[in-house]
């Protein structure tokens, strides 16, 4: 995959007072993601080309993709695709970096997450009312041992999206 | 906190973040089409919501891309708006969307 044909749509930072290496571990390890991620388990095989799953709260397989960039603790880039039928085929893969720097005594996390075609505001508030919830609360995890429970409501715009187009949504 | 909200403390700033709204990802260039404010004012006015982390920017081959970052009004969100409270603000909201669209 030429990861150059990808643009970004959405482009999320955050400052954390943490290290990079406790940054990467809190992105890739299910023991962290479970605290700040809504119960959802980050699962990944630590090289490039391995694969990078998300398993949902009730264990089923949520989201599946692979490593395309690897280089810790500072960049991490993956196929970010949700297991819903048809999803990958109408809107594409999703690619998700993570670019993390020092920055004086707090580090620099940047969020980027690509397509490779335009998208709608509809089809882009699904992630766009996800991260900021999932950063915060990465944040506050690193930063304070506990991750405040954020009630994360249904992406009603986005589902309608998917539904108007065809995809089915659970 | 305090850097928000000066950066938030202004008109042509909140234009700025207004303009990122309507179509994230833009270059200094596309910012600038249309304004009534210099090229200099524009990227003074950058660098201050930069510092604040109100925009964020990444380089896309030559060019540099800046977006809304709502990540810290999230987190003045997440200090100040309870959870419970959050649906009945969405509800006035709502209303007064409602209400005003009858006007128009």
């Amino acid at each position: 995959m030429n990861l150059d044909q990808f643009k970004p749509l959405t482009v999320y930072t955050i400052y954390i007072a943490s290290t990079p290496e406790k940054v990467w571990e809190a992105l890739t390890s299910a023991e962290f993601s479970r605290k700040y991620f809504s119960g959802f388990a980050v699962e990944m095989e630590p090289k490039l080309g391995g694969s990078f799953v998300v398993h949902a709260p009730d264990g089923s397989e949520h989201i599946r993709g692979e490593v395309f960039e690897y280089d810790p603790p500072r960049r991490l880039t993956v196929s970010w695709n949700v297991n819903w039928p048809d999803l990958v085929e109408k809107l594409g893969t999703t690619i998700v970096t993570y670019e993390i720097e020092q920055a004086g005594e707090a580090v620099r996390l940047t969020l980027s997450q690509r397509h490779d075609r335009e998208l709608s505001d509809d089809i882009l508030s699904g992630g766009r009312t996800g991260w900021p919830a999932i950063l915060s609360g990465l944040k506050s995890l690193l930063e304070t041992g506990k991750a405040p429970h954020i009630e994360m409501s249904p992406p009603v715009r986005l589902l309608e999206a998917l539904k108007a187009m065809g995809i089915k949504v659970p | 906190m305090d850097e928000v909200f000066k950066a938030l403390a202004d008109g042509s700033r909140r234009s700025l973040l207004d303009r990122l709204h309507a179509r994230n990802g833009q270059t200094l260039n596309e910012l600038c089409e249309g304004l009534a404010m210099t090229r200099q004012a524009v990227t003074k006015h950058l660098v201050i919501l930069e510092e604040a982390n109100l925009v964020t920017t990444i380089r896309q081959g030559r060019e540099k891309l800046h977006y809304l970052n709502p990540v810290p009004i999230h987190q003045i969100g997440e200090r100040w708006i309870r959870k419970f409270e959050r649906g009945k603000l969405a509800a006035l909201s709502e209303l007064k969307r409602q209400l005003e669209k009858r006007d128009e």
